[in-house]
Parts: structure tokens; sequence; C-alpha cells
């Protein structure tokens, strides 16, 4: 029973459902994944566009039942001749240029194009800003102004539109055919308001409305969200802002226009740029969310959070704020929204900065309710959420828990980064559980981050610091060998890290601590080969090895050695060798030469 | 032909042994012996050699083993009682296998193992890893889109990897 029972949740062994279920195929770095996942979501798009529309492929059409999905997608334009049919054809099929065209054409043909075309016409300008909607990362760059960001393919998740930002510009098409209008509706300025708020010309569109009002029009629920959105950028003082969205707000009323959900979350966004009378009167517009009887978003209670929770701010905080949100969310019936929001990650940044693991616990809980989960966002903001949550547990919760969490989370959902395993380190080093290293050494390497020197360095030097069981220091030892081989020889195209005198001090120490004295004394010659300075406890440890093992010989290399790096200790470490060891006349004499040396040198500088 | 040419021959030599006599048998005659011809069956079947011929399980075992210690490379309802459309099925197979093994080429361990289920068409490969990850994603998502596209029902790779093929016995 338990066994079915493990298998109705998820499985934290599994890959992302976009992987196939193989450990060859399984990405093991978090920039493996990324790369996979913007291959496979590109992977779709590249067939469809490139082999299907080959005229060959369709030849043999050899099945009964058929999804309407996969069949041909006409992209193709098929009315040629100047008509309204071709136009709204246009319009439907997204050709954005084509369509301005066939409408100029329409025009000067003097064909009276009926209203609601050229309303769906400017619909369509406006919602893409003039341009054609982008597929592929071609944009046409003759007819609009646009601002490109350098376009990287590999590891950035975004797509292509959101790289490029375009820009309103004056005399465009949507204004030359709004002014073409024989007779302009609500819906006609609607649009282009909207359009206008959309591509960052808000003054414009303030203008426009004035506009309207002037033609004695009412405007409409959707030109309303995007003033109230606009609001904000358009004056400059925080008292100036809330004065304007409140007029709006009555204007609103006047026109007896009903705000929906979406005008909600427009004020609660703009309220965000509104400074310190903010508090007051978002809390004052979820009442009026209630009374309306509109159910708040995922997006509403983001905006709320963000506006209490500022990143850098100092001011008192509502301490349960986030409980009574999570406490909200729970019991409200959400309506559920698709744009993407950010509400998980920056919960979880909220409860990393007030170190609230008890509102993250139930911050995750959330996910588990209804479809919450799409609300996570993509991969890039997945990563985030859990980077932020493993980050809080490692601080707050003891090792076990962290563990257990640690099993769940990686590497199914989360690759953490760097600073995630020095706090997975930092962790274990508080809880006493140095044992584990080995095997976090291990994921360390399979996530590719053992190219980072001072993960290494701190590794080492947790390894080296206290002494341990027998067990634990000959794991510690094979693992310091991993890591030493790692030193001298980069793997694949990768360079090999630079020896720095504390690692190769931890390592030695490492070795000693497991009784393999052969490896040790390899180490110390590595010393010499690449210049670094062994420290004087390092000698001190070498010296009450060899002692139990009662080898004159080697007591001797290491004095010799001890003099050739100039360390302050020789003549004492000389001396306790001599009282120490059974020595020849020759030995001696070799003693004392070294350690003569070394104060020769000493009284000469 | 050669049965109705000697069958003379055949008459002759029995009367001649029944009538007894002691008359030489070979009176220029000459008797050739023949029954239908029944050839060994070759099919599916790799026949001992030297020994340095690797063999998965699959090419080792003889076609009567199905059903006993091999199973099915193809699963459909098209061959139970009343159930229609086998051969067309058949011929779907076909082609998915090819095409697989076009694509995939020298990257197949083992036989393509297509499953139907509802009407999703799930090709099950075990591929050997010859070919880096992305480029084997690329390939695995190319043949689903086109397969999906080309059929009109849902196409699924479900593809588990191997160092090398896994070798039953050597023949």
């Amino acid at each position: 029973m338990q066994a079915l029972a493990s298998t109705v949740n998820r499985d934290p062994t599994a890959p992302h459902y976009m992987f196939q279920d193989d450990p060859y195929l399984t990405p093991r770095t978090s920039a493996e994944f990324f790369a996979l996942m913007f291959f496979l979501s590109s992977i779709f798009l590249s067939s469809t566009e490139i082999i299907l529309p080959l005229p060959g492929v369709w030849q043999n059409d050899c099945c009964v039942s058929v999804l309407q999905c996969l069949m041909p997608e006409t992209m193709e334009l098929c009315i040629e001749e100047v008509s309204e049919a071709a136009l709204l054809e246009r319009i439907m099929l997204r050709k954005v240029k084509a369509a301005v065209d066939m409408y100029d054409q329409l025009l000067q043909a003097g064909t009276t194009v009926s209203p609601d075309a050229s309303n769906d016409l400017l619909d369509l300008i406006c919602l893409y800003g003039d341009r054609d909607p982008v597929q592929d990362d071609k944009p046409e760059a003759e007819d609009v102004e646009v601002q490109e960001e350098g376009r990287r393919r590999k590891g950035r998740l975004r797509r292509a539109s959101d790289l490029v930002r375009i820009v309103w510009r004056e005399n465009n098409n949507a204004e030359r055919i709004f002014n073409l209008l024989p007779e302009r509706d609500t819906r006609a300025y609607s649009a282009l308001i909207r359009g206008m708020v959309k591509y960052g010309a808000h003054v414009k569109a303030f203008n426009t409305y004035t506009d309207m009002l002037n033609n004695r029009l009412t405007a409409d629920v959707h030109t309303f969200n995007a003033l109230i959105s606009a609001a904000p950028e358009v004056r400059e003082r925080y008292t100036e802002k809330w004065d304007l969205i409140v007029d709006l707000l009555n204007q609103m009323n006047e026109q007896k226009v009903k705000p929906n959900l979406l005008t909600f979350n427009a004020l609660l966004k703009a309220l965000r740029r509104c400074g310190s009378l903010a508090r007051a009167q978002s809390l004052h517009t979820l009442s009026e969310m209630k009374a309306m009887g509109i159910a708040p978003s995922l997006a509403s209670f983001d905006h709320v959070l963000g506006i209490f929770y500022k990143a850098d701010s100092r001011g008192p905080y509502i301490n349960n704020l986030i409980d009574q949100v999570i406490h909200a969310i729970l019991n409200v019936a959400l309506t559920l929204f698709s744009l993407p929001v950010n509400f998980f990650s920056s919960a979880m940044r909220i409860c990393l900065d007030t170190k609230d693991i008890e509102a993250a616990y139930k911050v995750h809980d959330l996910l588990r309710v209804g479809e919450n989960w799409r609300m996570l966002g993509d991969s890039f903001q997945q990563s985030i959420y859990y980077g932020r949550m493993f980050n809080l547990l490692c601080m707050m919760e003891h090792i076990d828990v962290v563990l257990k969490w640690y099993k769940e989370l990686i590497p199914s959902l989360y690759y953490p980064n760097p600073q995630g395993m020095r706090d997975l380190l930092q962790a274990l080093d508080t809880d006493n559980r140095l044992d584990m290293i080995p095997q976090i050494w291990k994921d360390i390497r399979r996530m590719g981050h053992d190219n980072k020197s001072d993960l290494v360095d701190e590794l080492l030097s947790l390894m080296a610091r206290d002494k341990h069981s027998p067990e634990i220091q000959e794991s510690f030892a094979v693992c310091a060998l991993d890591v030493k081989s790692l030193y001298e020889q980069g793997q694949g195209a990768r360079m090999a890290l630079e020896w720095t005198a504390t690692a190769m001090t931890n390592i030695t120490s490492v070795l000693l601590a497991a009784q393999k004295k052969q490896q040790a004394w390899d180490m110390l010659k590595l010393f010499k080969t690449k210049n670094r300075v062994p420290s004087e406890e390092l000698m001190e440890e070498f010296l009450a090895s060899i002692k139990s093992s009662n080898d004159p010989q080697h007591a001797m290399e290491l004095v010799q050695i001890s003099a050739s790096f100039c360390l302050p200790s020789t003549p004492k470490l000389a001396e306790r060798v001599l009282q120490a060891f059974e020595l020849s006349e020759e030995q001696k004499s070799q003693l004392k030469s070294a350690s003569e040396v070394k104060s020769n040198t000493e009284s000469r500088t | 032909m050669a049965a109705s040419l000697s069958c003379r021959g055949v008459k002759l030599s029995i009367a001649l042994a029944r009538v007894g006599t002691s008359i030489c048998v070979n009176s220029g005659t000459r008797t050739l012996h023949v029954t239908a011809i029944c050839c060994k069956n070759r099919a599916a079947r790799i026949r001992v050699g030297k020994g340095d011929r690797p063999l998965t399980y699959e090419q080792a075992l003889h076609p009567h083993h199905i059903g006993h210690r091999k199973g099915w490379l193809s699963q459909h309802t098209g061959n139970l009682q009343g159930e229609g459309g086998a051969s067309d099925r058949t011929v779907e197979d076909m082609f998915v296998r090819r095409f697989i093994f076009g694509t995939f080429h020298n990257c197949l361990a083992n036989e393509v193992v297509i499953k139907r289920r509802g009407n999703m068409l799930v090709v099950c490969a075990l591929m050997l890893q010859k070919l880096p990850p992305q480029k084997l994603y690329f390939l695995i998502g190319y043949t689903e889109t086109l397969l999906s596209h080309f059929y009109k029902c849902p196409v699924k790779m479900e593809v588990q990897t191997l160092a090398d093929k896994a070798v039953y016995k050597y023949l």
C-alpha cells in the first residue's frame, strides 16, 4: 500500500515531462536544462514552418479519422482580388502589413469598407503595434522603429518579442486609418487608446481620450483599464497620480461603466507606483472588490504584496499580512488569470526577507490548491522560486528536513547555483553532518559546479578542519583525491583549476588523517613543483604521522623539505627529529647542516 | 516435370519388382525419387555461423517463439475477433519502422516497438548513445511532429538509451 501511495504524487527522480526518461537524455546542469528547454520549444516551430509546408509531405492522405489541428494549416493567402473578404482574411491570418495594403487599395478603388471591418483592422494594427507578429527572430525593421537588445539563443527562454521593444511612431498606420474613418465610434477610439498605452504613447492616449469625450462618446471598460494603467506615467508626484486615477474612476462612474477584475488589477498595479499612500488605498480597493462581488486573482494579491513589502524599504512590516493573504487565497475562490504573474516568486522573496519558514511552507502548499501550479511561471521563474525556497530552508531548518527537501527538489525541479550549494554546505556544518560531504561533492560534480574554485576551497576546508571517525576519513580521502585530479587536468574542454596553497594544504591534511601516507608524500612534493609553501601545521602533522610509523628516512626528508622552503620552524623540527628517532651519524650531521643552513640564512636576512 | 518423367520409370521398376523376377533391375532405367519440395524455413532466422556474430535476444529467437519466449513488436487491436483494419495497421507500421530506421541511422539498438493506445501511436525505441542528447532530441521532435501531421493522430516517442547493443549470444 505504501508503495502504491508513493506513486500518487510527483516523482522526484523523474525528469521534467518534456524530456525523455533516460539518464543519458536528462540534462544535468542548469545551463543544459535551459538550453534544452529552449531547443525543444523551437523544434516544433521549425518542423511546422520549414518541413510541413513542403509540397511532397501532404501527398498521402491515408487516414480515416482526422484530428483537425493536425491538418495542413493554410498560412497562405487565398483571396487575391481587392475586396472586403480579402481584408477579413488577412486580418484573420494576422498579416498586418498585407491587411493595411488591402485596406488602402479598397479605399483607392472607391469601395466603402464596412465599419466592422475597419474596426477589426484597427484592432489588429493596435494589437500588434503596426508590425507583423513575430514568428521567428527576424523582425522587419523598415516600417517601425525597433529597439533591439542583443539576441541570445542559448539559455534564455524569453521569446524574441520580449527582447524587441516597439515604440509607437508618429503618424503610423493606426492613426492614419483612424483619421480616415468616416465615423469613429467607441470601438475605434478604444482600440486606438489601448494600442497607444500598450506601446508607450501615454500622453497621446490621454489626448485621444479627451478627444473622445469632446465627441460625446462613452468609453468602455477596456479603455478605462488602459487609461488607469497609463496614469502613473503621465504625472510626476504621487498625489497627482492618485488624483488622476480617482478622476478616471469618477468618470467611469458617471458614464455608467462597470469595473471588472482587470480594472482593479490595473488600479493596484498603478498604486505600486504611488508611494506612501498606496497602502491604505490598496486595502480600500480590496474591500471594494469584495463589495462588488468580483473575486480577486493572484495578480491582485501580487500587487498588494508588492505594495506592502517593497524590496528595498526599511519601513515597518505588517508581519502577518502575508499570512492573511495566504488565508484569503485559500478561502476565496480565485479567478484564474493567464497573464504571467510573479506572485509565487515574490511571495517567496518576502518569506526569505522576513525569514519566515512557516509562511514559506504555506506558500508552497498553495501550489497544490486547484490550478495554482500554472501560476508558477516559466522555467526561469520556477528556478528563482525554488532557489529562494531552498535558501530559506538551509538557513532556518534542521539538516534532516533540508536533506529531505534536497532529495525532492534537486535535480528534478531545480538546479542549484554555487551559492545554493554553499548554503547547503553551511547547513551541514551547522548541524554536524559533515559525513554527507562526499555525496554532496558527487552532486556538485554532476551539476558542473566543480570549476568554481571558491566552492571547492570551502568544501576542502570543511573536510580538513576537524577530526572524524576512520570511515568518514576514508571517504573524505577518496573525495580529496577526486578533487586533486580535477586540479591536475581539466575535463574535456574545461580548464583545470589553479592550485592554491590552502587547497593543497587541506588536501594533504585530509590524506594524512586517513593514513594515506604515500599520497600525502606525493602532495608534499607537488608543493615544490607548483611553487606553493606549505604551512607549519602541516609539517607538524607530517611529523606526528611519521613518528607513528617510525621512519627515520622520511623524517630526514621532511626536515630537508622544510629547510628548502625556508620555513622558520626548521630548527625546531630538526631538534624534534633528533630526539624522537634513532639516527645514524651521517643522518645527524645532515640534520645539523640543514638546520644550520636555515639559521645562516636567517642570520643573513 | 521431373516427377512425371520418372513416373514411368518408377512404375516400371515397381512392376518388375512385383513380378519378382531376378531380371536385373537396372535394365536401362534410372529412377529418381522425388517428393514435393519442402524447403527449410528461413523466416527471421539467423543461421549458426563462425561464432563471431553478435545477436540480440530479438534476433536470436526464431519466430515460432513469439508468444512463448518473445513478445510482439507491434501492438494493436486489429487482429481481435470482429475488429478490422489489421492490414492498414501493418502498412502504417512498416512505414513507421522504415522512417525511424532511416532517421536514426545507425543509432537503433533493437527493433522498434509500436503501440497503439486510443488514437495515439507510441513508438518505443532503444537507441545507442552515439549522438549527443541535443541532436537526439531534435530527431525525436522532428519524427513526432512529422508523423503526427502525416497520420493525423498524436505520435509519441519513448526512447531509452544504451551504451552499446545488448548481446544475447554469438552465432
